[in-house]
């Protein structure tokens, strides 16, 4: 054993919070880019997701009113490929006892989830990256989006920041219970309903444009955008308590 | 001098039962500590208490003189845990679980320490392959060295020797003995014989209460397995 700075080793610096920060993010993207088996369940989820919408509207006569419901189908779309993801990202943490290896560590609790957070907002912008084009190919078949249809990637960013970020906290809460597949769902959805409810609005104003984006677009981003800084702030203070 | 680990009237409480029951005692910086006691005795409870991985419901922990509830962040810095769970990401290479820890305990030269405690363990050679790959005695391996990255006076074993083979056991045996200089060491062992080998100093546990702490050589081995099987008897707190 070497000489000691009162607890410390000789060996060792006070560890910097941003290099604890980066080294947990980089933990789980390499983990994940060398399985990719997140990414690539969740990405063949969203397809097929995307498939079942199309067998499920292939009678319905092309018009308007799709640009009217296509925004709630992307993010019934984007919430369930979500609650996949979230369901398996914190059960790397589990196995192996990996979680009782972080929290040993001298590290705030509120560094994991920001970490965990990030690195989940990233698989789930990795897959909307794909998903959401062919998404868009597949609905402007039936009904061709107003201009202003690419804006729709605001309320996206908005969204899914806020879903990993209290999807993280919610998955931490039931990694440890038994049925925590359903116990996420159950948990995750009512929770992120008035964030859903804005970006579904968001999203609509976007691809219908006109007088319905002038009228609710910016009101919409603004509830989710309220709603992203309290949740997400509220799981970063609770983390500790959770994971204790 | 400060003992190294203080345990005064340390209790845990799951709803109404009490897992550990106002234990206390004190070790010296140095000693081997081997924990006994039946299944249920608040042995792995204890353990976690130590390690800050559970918060005592009375009672203090005082590492260094350092108390474990006020200053939790501070005295993790100080301590190591092996136990039956590797703590090691089973896709990610030796080399990287090992990195992984050094970055988190602020060790200054991360690479250098990382391959210097593979070498230690015997798996330099493996440290580009997947823990995943590995064995269940090579795993246990890695996780010493993953226990001991941030060259803690205190380590903690919990259950070490769970799953292991002879081979894999002599092993492990000959790396706590290179490392325990100056080090403080506690175990919770089912193992008898194990146990008294590296021990200093013992405590038994039944239903949460202390039912014998002191040094080793305070008891001979056979009245020391007499009261060891007295209180296997006893059952669980």
């Amino acid at each position: 054993m070497t000489d000691r700075e009162g607890m410390r080793s000789a060996l060792c610096k006070a560890p910097s919070t941003w290099t604890q920060y980066k080294t947990l993010l980089a933990k789980d993207l390499k983990a994940e880019f060398r399985t990719k088996d997140m990414v690539v369940s969740m990405g063949i989820y969203a397809f097929l997701v995307i498939v079942v919408f199309g067998v499920a509207l292939s009678f319905a006569r092309p018009g308007a009113e799709f640009l009217e419901v296509s925004g709630g189908l992307l993010w019934a779309l984007v919430v369930f490929t979500s609650l996949l993801g979230l369901n398996r990202s914190f059960a790397k943490e589990t196995e192996n006892g990996c979680l009782e290896g972080l929290l040993l560590a001298p590290l705030d609790r509120g560094v994991i989830f920001l970490a965990k957070a990030t690195s989940n907002l990233v698989f789930l912008a990795l897959v909307e990256v794909i998903a959401v084009p062919l998404y868009w190919m597949f609905f402007s078949s039936f009904a061709a989006p107003a201009e202003t249809g690419w804006l729709l990637v605001v309320p996206l960013v908005l969204g899914s920041i806020g879903i990993a970020g209290i999807g993280t906290m919610l998955s931490t809460i039931t990694a440890a219970t038994r049925g925590k597949d359903v116990m996420l769902a159950l948990l995750f959805v009512p929770v992120i309903f008035p964030l859903l409810y804005a970006c579904v609005s968001a999203t609509t104003c976007a691809l219908v444009g006109g007088d319905v984006f002038a009228d609710g677009f910016l009101t919409s981003l603004a509830l989710g955008a309220g709603y992203d800084v309290v949740m997400i702030l509220a799981s970063w203070v609770l983390y500790d308590f959770v994971v204790n | 001098m400060n003992p190294a680990i203080t345990v005064e009237h340390l209790t845990k409480s799951f709803g109404g039962r009490k897992a550990v029951d106002n234990v206390s005692f004190a070790l010296p910086q140095g000693a081997f500590l081997s924990v006994f006691g039946p299944n249920g005795a608040g042995k792995t409870t204890l353990l976690r208490m130590l390690a800050t991985l559970a918060r005592p419901t009375e009672g203090t922990v005082t590492l260094a003189g350092i108390n474990l509830k006020e200053e939790p962040e501070r005295a993790r810095e100080a301590i190591g845990l092996i136990s039956h769970n590797p703590m090691l990401y089973p896709d990610l290479t030796a080399e990287e679980n090992l990195l992984l820890y050094a970055k988190l305990y602020g060790v200054r030269d991360p690479q250098r320490r990382v391959i210097e405690l593979l070498d230690a363990v015997g798996l330099k050679h493996r440290r580009l392959d997947r823990v995943r790959t590995f064995s269940r005695g090579m795993t246990q391996r890695v996780s010493i060295a993953r226990a001991l990255v941030n060259d803690p006076s205190v380590v903690l074993l919990d259950e070490p020797y769970s799953g292991l083979d002879p081979h894999a056991m002599r092993i492990f045996d000959e790396l706590i003995a290179s490392v325990r200089a100056d080090r403080t060491f506690v175990m919770v062992s089912h193992d008898l014989d194990k146990g008294l080998a590296l021990a200093s100093h013992v405590l038994v546990l039944a239903r949460g209460r202390v039912v014998h702490f002191g040094e080793k050589d305070q008891m001979s081995p056979d009245e020391f397995a007499d009261l060891y099987r007295t209180t296997v008897g006893m059952g669980v707190s």
